[in-house]
């Protein structure tokens, strides 16, 4: 109940505004499973929203239903008040809703710049077979541009295959830049980065954040508290909390839901104390 | 010398090479090898059509025969039942594997792997047997014989596949043609997508590309190659037969690609001369030759993934030759 009343606040306070993101009651189940349950959030425009919860609580099946990766049983999809609820997931990224995998995945066989050019080029839809690729200016210069961002500009020619763990996370994070997406979801970012490429990967978040609207999941508590506005906690599909990082914090409900698992009890505390 | 350096005197070679067969071959060797360099041309342009397929949209087809056989019939067809002159024909023998591989494709790029696969053979078999069926129209098992209709008449003069040179030539310019194509084709922004199919189709539509489309189009070039290899594989023997249409013809374009080099330009050339010449000089000895290309078939994809063009890349990184 407390859920549904923080959603309808939610949505309440950002009426003025279009959402940059509205779902409302989205469901999917997989047999007898409901992976989401009645889903409904507008996420506000200029905030970099995050989602937590344990493993299963249906995040990435939430992304999954956003970018049209999964048909959803029941419920509707907006993204910018565009209704997008049946869409192909390419026709949603053409809208500007660009997204990554849990598992990095880069075109292993393509180099760097190339898989920076066809990003920016799938956006701009026409793929003409009889004109040479180096012969878009405006492509080669966002590659450019995108390069010198994520600073892999001495990596250009590399084939992404070789490329190292943190390497692949810019270069991913380059190949959002390059779709030039208006809304970025990103799923576990920095899973499995030592602490210094999560440091850099935190940075060039932040850094997109000011221009991209970010919905980030994530695990690591500590990135969590310390990039995002608001946070949603999500529990067997369903919305369990959300608000600022502080009230999520001090929320019981969110305690109750972590205190079964050990490893994340300290990173509540810490932030409740932060 | 740098790497670009060798690849381009390779090239070079090649080229002056097979431009050069009609007078280099009569004056060290039998003339009929012309014959066997002209149809290396042609099933390499076949390979081609598996190549692009499989090694830059990563769809493995079993089913290019259904394409050449429709590309033979059509000149067939055209020549002897319809009484096409030589371009008509050539247009009717491309003109068919094209619809047919856009009405394939419909249905068979919604698989992938082995559901492609298979979707692509039982195609071929339905025609296959088909094929053999409407005799009528066909030939049935004998297949449909043809005479030659001249490809240019001048005043009084004509020039045509009747004469080997001039055959040869028209081979080797429509091959060279296509692979040029192809190659301007995979330096596109359509090539570049087709290799960001090939290496991840589910990132792919998530930056935008209608996977299903592109690869659509992807089928349907690949048709066209696999049916202009087949019309002028029919005008190169004068002949249109089913037995061309059966799986066990793209079963070999398969193995010819994937030995020379699958996902580079000239590696189903490669792959097609080593098999088809290993083949001629060797069955003349000896009639298990099939047990000599099965063995190196199978040391190649183990030892060596990327075929013998990728062992050449290999040694050229290995042993000097800076990368310019």
């Amino acid at each position: 109940m407390t859920a549904a009343t923080t959603a309808a606040t939610t949505a309440a306070t950002t009426a003025a505004i279009t959402p940059i993101l509205r779902i409302e009651g989205l469901s999917k189940r997989f047999g007898g499973l409901t992976a989401v349950d009645n889903f409904t959030l507008a996420f506000e425009p200029g905030r970099l929203h995050a989602i937590i919860g344990p493993n299963g609580a249906g995040k990435t099946t939430l992304f999954n239903l956003i970018s049209g990766f999964l048909p959803s049983d029941e419920g509707r999809v907006f993204f910018a008040g565009q209704e997008i609820t049946r869409l192909k997931p390419h026709r949603i990224s053409r809208l500007g809703v660009s997204r990554t995998l849990q598992v990095k995945s880069v075109f292993n066989q393509l180099s760097v710049a190339d898989n920076l050019w066809i990003t920016a080029q799938a956006g701009r839809g026409v793929m003409n077979p009889f004109r040479a690729a180096a012969s878009y200016r405006q492509t080669c210069e966002d590659v450019e541009r995108v390069l010198e961002q994520v600073e892999l500009t001495a990596l250009a020619d590399r084939l992404a295959g070789t490329l190292s763990y943190g390497d692949v996370a810019l270069l991913e994070i380059g190949m959002a830049i390059a779709s030039r997406p208006k809304l970025l979801l990103l799923d576990e970012p920095i899973c499995g980065m030592s602490p210094a490429e999560t440091e850099r990967t935190v940075a060039k978040i932040r850094e997109l954040a000011k221009t991209i609207d970010i919905v980030i999941i994530e695990h690591d508590m500590e990135v969590v508290f310390g990039i995002a506005d608001d946070i949603t906690v999500m529990a067997q599909g369903a919305i369990l909390a959300t608000g600022s990082p502080k009230a999520i914090a001090a929320d019981e409900k969110v305690r109750e839901a972590y205190l079964g698992r050990p490893e994340d009890e300290d990173y509540t505390g810490e932030a409740a104390g932060a | 010398m740098t790497r670009t350096a060798i690849d381009r005197g390779v090239l070079a070679a090649s080229a002056v090479f097979l431009l050069s067969v009609p007078w280099l071959i009569p004056a060290v060797a039998d003339r009929f090898w012309v014959n066997v360099i002209a149809e290396i041309l042609i099933w390499s342009l076949f390979a081609s059509s598996v190549n692009l397929l499989f090694g830059y949209v990563g769809l493995l087809s079993f089913g290019q025969a259904l394409f050449f056989g429709f590309g033979m019939y059509g000149v067939a067809i055209g020549v002897e039942k319809l009484g096409l002159g030589f371009w008509p024909a050539l247009g009717l023998g491309v003109a068919a594997p094209v619809a047919m591989a856009f009405i394939a494709g419909i249905f068979a790029v919604r698989l992938t792997w082995h559901y492609f696969a298979i979707i692509t053979v039982v195609f071929s078999l339905i025609f296959y047997f088909l094929a053999l069926t409407l005799k009528p129209l066909t030939g049935g098992d004998d297949g449909i014989s043809f005479a030659i209709p001249p490809t240019f008449r001048l005043g009084g003069a004509e020039w045509g596949f009747a004469n080997e040179s001039f055959q040869y030539f028209f081979i080797l310019f429509a091959v060279a043609a296509c692979l040029y194509a192809m190659r301007r084709l995979l330096a596109s922004p359509l090539g570049k997508a087709f290799m960001a199919i090939r290496d991840n189709d589910v990132r792919a539509s998530l930056i935008g590309l209608n996977v299903y489309w592109l690869r659509l189009v992807a089928f349907v070039i690949a048709g066209f190659l696999a049916g202009l290899s087949g019309a002028l594989f029919a005008f190169f023997g004068r002949y249109a037969s089913a037995t061309y249409m059966f799986y066990h013809v793209s079963g070999e374009a398969v193995v010819w690609t994937i030995v020379g080099g699958a996902g580079t330009l000239f590696g189903p050339l490669v792959g097609t001369s080593l098999f088809i010449l290993i083949r001629e000089v060797v069955s003349t000895h000896w009639q298990h030759h099939s047990l000599i290309v099965g063995a190196m078939a199978i040391l190649i994809v183990i030892y060596a993934p990327r075929g013998v063009v990728g062992v050449w890349r290999d040694l050229l990184e290995r042993f000097g030759a800076p990368k310019l």
